[in-house]
């Protein structure tokens, strides 16, 4: 008997497996196409879909063909079948190539894939780094906002709350800048001088400005040089300067930056100091040179006096002697101012009222005041306390003060006399103001030396300011002088208040 | 004249002096339909080994759905061996083999033939092609589901 199989399983699996083939690979295609429209950039997806199409086309090919011969051989149709088959296989083949086709794309498929991604990836990273140097930029700045905001609060303070002077100066010189403290010091609102006022226009020297930015424009900067400046009101300052110039990189000077510390009371203090010193040695001299020929001057005097006993007064000799013995008294004056000066002459202090003191030497002046066209304004305060004084000798001092001012005003003009007290300071304070033509800044510090003076010959001796600072000097107390050319001058007297047991005999 | 004209003219010449035969088209016998199948078959062979290939060295294995379809090559390329032999085998089992009506009824006679036996076998080739199918789909599917997963994470 012959081996033979029933053709039955090839059949069921033929037509089981081709329905299988096209449905899964038709699942596969869904799959693919959900995934290419998940990640549409992603080319490998879109290989993959292709892939799928073109087995799902060589499934449904041969799936159908395999189907359709079953079915057809089935329904004795076998002969359609027979027509249909070429077509069948023919489409099987090329659905073959095509799947193949496909396949081999993907190497290159891949590859254009990774650079893709590797771009995205770099891309990503860089947009990372950048997304992360900007976070920390914007830290970074805000940092170093917060530093400079603290820095620049910190400087401006020190600029606001500085004592010196500091100011800034534009290429052309003009104020840029000024700290309060140079507004206080200058006496000028800020307006005034912002954009509007040059540095040098401060400058009492024009030849000091010129030194100043000649150093500044050559040197780069000037340290501690002493300048005069004129304040607002017309008075003169001393300042230390220190300054410098910011240039540019192409050497253009940008700006200049300067401080400027106020030194006037530290140089008026020290005028005082040489003026008292050289005074003193002075006064040493003068009490010497006073008393070697006070001596001789009194003999001669004396002998002189004896010999016009012996002289009728019509005779020629009496009118000689009379000529000898005036002159001598006059020398014994001037010799008697000297040693007032060196204050060596005999001082009898007592409680002495300064007002009524001034009342006395007003009076003896008021008239010839006036006929000199002159006002006097006598401001009294009533509640300075009384001084320990040798009245006589004050009213002389009083007396110069007023007869200096007289002389200075030529034609009209107003001496203004006050008197004040300081109670925290214990003193009394006699100021004399006048109208008149003022000081040389260079005759201030002569003024009080003996024999000096501006008068022409033979008006004055030169000694009514020494012998005024000598008696004040001698009762404890200052005389200062402040004067501008042109405005007219100040002189203040301040002595101890206090009265004191009378010292008379 | 060039020498190349010359020689073409003379070979024009010559082919419309003497037409023993039209060149015009060769003719494509039976067996030609065949071969082409079976060369379409080694083209499938050369293309899933290639991409099988290609996976594994760009290391696309790793991941579970390029695993599938790896396989799925695999078994694609099985399945054209199994083809390409069934069709060389088709070819020498006789008519007289199969008895019966022509239908899934009909026998296979097969006594003791090894081509015929094994031409039964290779007929069941659905048996590997299908679950390569299968394996693609599994293997698309994860793909998807990896890629969705992904990209439903949360980004940093």
């Amino acid at each position: 008997m012959s081996e033979s199989y029933s053709v039955a399983p090839i059949w069921f699996t033929d037509v089981i497996g081709s329905g299988l083939m096209i449905v899964f690979s038709f699942l596969a295609v869904w799959y693919a196409v959900r995934l290419t429209r998940l990640q549409p950039s992603n080319v490998v997806w879109t290989y993959l879909l292709w892939l799928c199409c073109a087995l799902a086309g060589f499934a449904v090919s041969r799936g159908v063909g395999h189907i359709a011969k079953r079915t057809l051989i089935l329904v004795d149709l076998r002969d359609v079948w027979v027509s249909l088959r070429p077509y069948s296989g023919g489409i099987n083949s090329v659905a073959f190539v095509i799947v193949a086709s496909v396949t081999l794309f993907f190497r290159r498929v891949h590859r254009i894939n990774s650079a893709i991604l590797d771009d995205k990836h770099a891309l990503e990273q860089a947009s990372q780094e950048v997304l992360h140097l900007n976070r920390n930029l914007e830290n970074l700045v805000r940092h170093r906002t917060d530093e400079l905001s603290k820095s620049e609060k910190k400087y401006r303070r020190i600029f606001e709350g500085s004592m010196d002077m500091i100011f800034v100066l534009d290429p052309t010189g003009r104020f840029g800048e000024i700290n309060p403290a140079g507004l206080g010091t200058l006496g000028y609102e800020r307006e005034d001088l912002i954009g509007r006022t040059a540095f040098g226009d401060l400058f009492v020297s024009r030849e000091g400005f010129r030194l100043f930015m000649e150093d500044l424009d050559g040197k780069g900067f000037v340290r501690d040089r002493e300048f005069k400046l004129y304040t607002k009101r017309g008075d003169e300052l001393h300042l230390l300067l220190s300054a410098t110039a910011r240039k540019t990189d192409a050497g253009e000077v940008e700006r200049y930056e300067g401080i400027g510390k106020d030194i006037t009371s530290r140089v008026q203090m020290e005028r005082q100091l040489q003026r008292a010193d050289r005074l003193a040695s002075l006064g040493q001299i003068s009490t010497g040179i006073a008393h070697e020929i006070n001596n001789p001057l009194g003999i001669m005097l004396g002998y002189t006096q004896l010999l016009l006993r012996d002289h009728p007064p019509e005779s020629e000799i009496h009118d000689d002697l009379k000529i000898i013995e005036k002159h001598a008294r006059n020398c014994k004056t001037v010799v008697e101012d000297l040693l007032k000066f060196a204050r060596s002459s005999p001082t009898r202090k007592g409680s002495v009222d300064v007002n009524q003191c001034l009342d006395e030497v007003v009076s003896l002046l008021a008239h010839q005041l006036e006929l000199d066209n002159i006002v006097l304004k006598w401001d009294p305060d009533l509640t300075v306390p009384r001084v320990t004084a040798d009245g006589e000798k004050l009213k002389q001092v009083f007396m110069n003060l007023l007869m200096n001012a007289r002389q200075a005003i030529t034609g009209k003009g107003t001496i203004t006399l006050h008197t004040s007290s300081d109670v925290p300071n214990s003193m009394v304070h006699v100021t004399c103001s006048d109208t008149g033509s003022g000081i040389p800044y260079d005759a201030i510090d002569k003024i009080f030396d003996p024999f000096f003076t501006t008068k022409p010959v033979g008006e004055g001796t030169g000694l009514g300011l020494s012998v005024s600072y000598g008696i004040v000097a001698e009762h404890n107390g200052r005389i200062e002088v402040q004067s501008q050319v042109g405005l007219g001058s100040t002189f203040t007297v301040s002595l101890p208040a206090g009265a004191e047991k009378d010292q008379n005999p | 004249m060039q020498p190349k004209t010359i020689s073409t003219a003379f070979a024009l010449a010559i082919s419309l002096a003497g037409p023993a035969r039209a060149w015009a088209f060769q003719s494509h016998p039976a067996p030609e339909g065949l071969y082409v199948h079976q060369l379409a078959h080694v083209c499938f062979i050369a293309a899933m080994g290639i991409l099988a290939y290609w996976l594994e060295r760009n290391r696309l294995t790793e991941q579970r759905g390029w695993r599938f379809i790896q396989v799925s090559c695999v078994l694609f390329i099985a399945w054209n061996v199994f083809a390409f032999t069934g069709h060389w085998v088709e070819e020498r089992v006789p008519d007289s083999s199969l008895i019966g009506e022509p239908d899934w009824t009909a026998r296979l006679v097969i006594d003791g033939s090894p081509v015929v036996f094994a031409y039964y076998l290779l007929k069941l080739d659905h048996l590997v092609c299908v679950p390569a199918v299968v394996c693609l789909f599994l293997g698309i599917r994860a793909l998807f589901v990896e890629a969705n997963t992904r990209e439903r994470e949360p980004h940093e």
